[in-house]
């Protein structure tokens, strides 16, 4: 090789090492975490302020209010910043950023999804924080909000946002069948009379359905507490559903209103399956919940269990809809309940970094504006139609003013309210519970059995996590 | 060892070290600790609890819901992967025959496979609707008025998701288009000057010269179907439902694992997942040396 050419190799040899290094050097300044947020964010940053991380449960137009009583938190703030994420309402994002050390410094969550993870210990104990605040004092809250989030009396998350549950009917179909438009069904009995007299069927089909138990969604869990039933003994610690003849009752009940080959006298509201499911392919599908299509704002649907969300919902989906509003009827000899499932609420982790911060917000967000003014809690639960989770706040003129709104916050305020109750097992009672319904529907289970699922399986559960807290403990 | 050769070694290392840091942290540790786990009680937050075989003995034993989906995904697995080695060996002779546009062709087929799961998931959702999918749309518009509800049917649910499997052919399409390829013309020549019709050169030529690449792909579509879950985790949110009939092995692992924190449970299920996949391509492999024909043997 001549000397020139050695020189060459010489370059293109540099050249590639020089090639390797700016390859390696734009890795490198890729990988490098690029500053993330807002401009108001970055400024909060560059301001010395402590910037805390928010995962928001709510999603849509939920979060973007949120986002906005956030955003005034922040304007008053020189100290703190809360940046809000949507996180959405499942718990698994959540569970690996606690397991793995990293979990937000603020969150708010679906009691069911606290349950496992505050036994776990994976939440702060705001019990004596709150009670240095008039505003958050625990008996301020409706009684289930706080049973949803709280151990043995100590409380691990702040109700922020609660359902109610009614009966919703369509006025102009009870004119049609002949009934008052104005006087829903006072008990099951009614029920069942009135759903027979406003199902139509002709020889395509069903042409509207009076009453499903199960429509919108499974409500098996509530049923349950509306018979009477519960699905979760608190003083012994333990399910005791397939013992309880309420949720047995409750179980058979919804179990009635599909026709059994084997049964040679259905009860005359019980209709044929090969028509619900037909008339659920034909008139709703996966998405139409929300929108004009949903088969009670279309007529074909006359009576439906709802909650409060829907005195948003049918102004903007189905304005012209003459819509009635009852409690749920019960049967006879049950004591009155309403129905909520449980609450959202607002969390901290224990590991959290700004643990002081985030209860700087949480003050802020509970207490009122000025002395008799509203708090951006409630302010929330208002511009969302969600029913406010303290009883002071849920009974102030702008949510009773509505007269529809109204028969939401009286369930809650007149009756007993059995949420999902607050164990390590929830997550997977909740699921079991709904299971129960479709074991009996179409595998054509005894309701006996399928209760006697949900409990056995609980139980083998919270024995399992118990010995395991146990044991940890020691 | 010379310096030399411990230079090369250390070389060696260093260059494969990529691998191996990859291969020891991200692959054979959490096998090891999922092992482990299997045979404790653990909830991805506290320290596991050593319980022994007890996860196992609950899952045979008590878990109505693990044969569940234990069924669930066999039911799936013995259709849909039939069905889909047929379709892709089917389509696959159709792009290799001389057709106008036959690149434009292959790309179509191939292209749901580059399709985001998720993207595919949600497009099969509108297309299942039973009120305004394409499917039920259709089937409205030719008079049939008690189409079925697809996946909101405990019935027709798992049909939905095997028909639904079928769409994404087009990775198998392209392996059995080179093993097409690899068939030697002079076979056909042969069989053309002995007269043998399109069927017959198929079924004694084309079919045996591809049964390595059949075995292949049969081999894949096992694992791939016992380990189904993208979509169903989508489209039922998670759920399984109806009444279970979507409750896929590895959703139902994943619900003890991230819904109930149930970590162990979940782990010793993924290790049962695990040994029925070896037993079943095992049984594949061994039985191959009776149907699978190699060039040169």
């Amino acid at each position: 090789m001549s000397v020139t050419g050695e020189n060459h190799a010489h370059v293109s040899t540099y050249l590639k090492y020089a090639l390797v290094l700016v390859a390696s050097a734009a890795v490198l300044v890729l990988l490098l975490p690029s500053e993330t947020g807002s401009p108001e964010e970055a400024q909060a940053r560059r301001d010395g302020r402590t910037v805390i991380t928010y995962w928001d449960r709510t999603q849509g137009f939920e979060h973007e209010i949120h986002k906005e009583l956030i955003a005034e938190f922040n304007r008053s703030q020189d100290r703190i910043f809360v940046r809000a994420l949507q996180m959405g309402w499942r718990i698994e994002k959540l569970l690996t950023a606690i397991s793995s050390g990293a979990p937000p410094d603020l969150c708010s969550l679906e009691s069911s999804a606290l349950a496992s993870l505050a036994y776990q210990g994976c939440f702060m104990d705001l019990t004596d924080w709150m009670e240095q605040y008039s505003y958050l004092q625990t008996d301020l809250f409706f009684p289930h909000t706080l049973d949803s989030v709280a151990i043995d009396g100590r409380v691990f998350a702040i109700p922020s946002m609660n359902d109610s549950y009614c009966l919703l009917w369509n006025k102009a179909l009870f004119r049609k069948a002949g009934l008052d438009p104005e006087r829903g069904p006072q008990t099951l009995r009614e029920l069942e009379e009135y759903a027979v007299k406003l199902t139509s069927v002709d020889g395509s089909g069903l042409q509207t359905i009076g009453f499903l138990p199960w429509v919108p969604w499974d409500l098996t869990h509530m049923w349950g507490t509306l018979f009477g039933g519960d699905w979760y003994d608190k003083a012994v610690g333990l399910s005791t559903a397939g013992e309880d003849p309420s949720i047995l009752a409750s179980l058979a009940w919804q179990g009635s209103w599909q026709k059994d080959a084997s049964d040679p006298n259905p009860p005359p509201y019980a209709l044929d399956p090969d028509l619900i499911e037909a008339f659920f392919a034909g008139s709703m599908g996966g998405g139409a919940y929300m929108s004009a299509n949903n088969p009670f704002y279309t007529g074909r649907i006359a009576m439906t269990v709802e909650g409060e969300w829907q005195s948003t919902f049918i102004p903007k989906y189905a304005p012209n809809l003459d819509w009635g509003i009852g409690p749920i009827p019960q049967p006879e000899g049950a004591p009155p309940r309403g129905y909520s499932p449980g609450c959202v609420a607002e969390g901290i982790p224990v590991s959290s970094r700004h643990p002081e911060e985030a209860k700087e917000f949480l003050r802020w967000f509970y207490a009122p504006r000025a002395e008799g003014a509203s708090s951006p809690a409630g302010d929330y639960c208002y511009l969302i139609h969600n029913v406010p989770t303290r009883r002071n706040e849920a009974t102030e003129e702008r949510f009773m003013g509505d007269p529809k709104f109204r028969v939401f916050v009286e369930q809650l305020l007149t009756k007993e309210v059995v949420p999902q109750a607050l164990t390590p097992a929830t997550w997977m009672m909740v699921d079991d519970i709904a299971r129960a319904r479709e074991l009996v529907l179409f595998d054509h289970v005894a309701p006996e059995d399928a209760a006697m699922q949900v409990q056995e399986k609980a139980n083998a559960e919270l024995k399992r996590v118990r010995r395991l807290l146990e044991r940890t403990a020691q | 060892m010379s310096p030399g050769e411990k230079r090369n070694l250390r070389n060696g290392l260093l260059f494969a070290s990529p691998y191996l840091v990859g291969a020891i942290f991200l692959t054979i540790y959490p096998f090891a600790a999922s092992l482990y786990f299997s045979l404790t009680q653990y909830n991805a937050i506290a320290a596991p609890v050593w319980v022994g075989f007890e996860n196992y003995v609950d899952l045979f034993t008590r878990d109505a819901q693990f044969w569940k989906a234990l069924g669930n995904t066999m039911y799936f697995t013995v259709f849909s992967v039939p069905l889909s080695l047929a379709l892709s060996i089917g389509l696959a002779v159709l792009l290799n025959m001389n057709i106008p546009a036959r690149s434009v062709f292959r790309t179509i087929f191939f292209l749901p496979t580059i399709v985001p799961l998720v993207a595919i998931a949600v497009l099969w959702l509108w297309i299942f609707n039973p009120e305004s999918g394409l499917v039920n749309s259709t089937l409205f518009t030719l008079g049939i008025t008690n189409a079925p509800g697809w996946i909101a049917d405990p019935e027709w649910a798992k049909p939905s998701f095997i028909l639904m499997s079928l769409w994404g052919v087009g990775t198998a399409v392209v392996i059995f288009l080179a093993g097409l390829t690899d068939v030697p013309r002079s076979l056909y020549e042969s069989a053309d000057i002995d007269g043998a019709g399109p069927f017959v050169k198929f079924r004694h030529i084309t079919l045996p010269m591809i049964t390595p690449t059949i075995l292949f792909n049969l081999v894949m579509g096992l694992i791939n179907s016992f380990q189904y879950f993208t979509e169903v985790y989508i489209m039922t949110a998670g759920t399984g439902r109806p009444a279970d009939s979507l409750l896929f092995y590895a959703l139902y692992l994943y619900q003890n694992a991230f819904s109930y924190l149930r970590m162990g449970y979940a782990s010793a299920l993924a290790w049962l997942l695990f040994l029925v996949i070896l037993a079943s391509t095992s049984l594949v492999l061994v039985s191959s040396k009776r149907w699978v024909y190699y060039h040169g043997e």
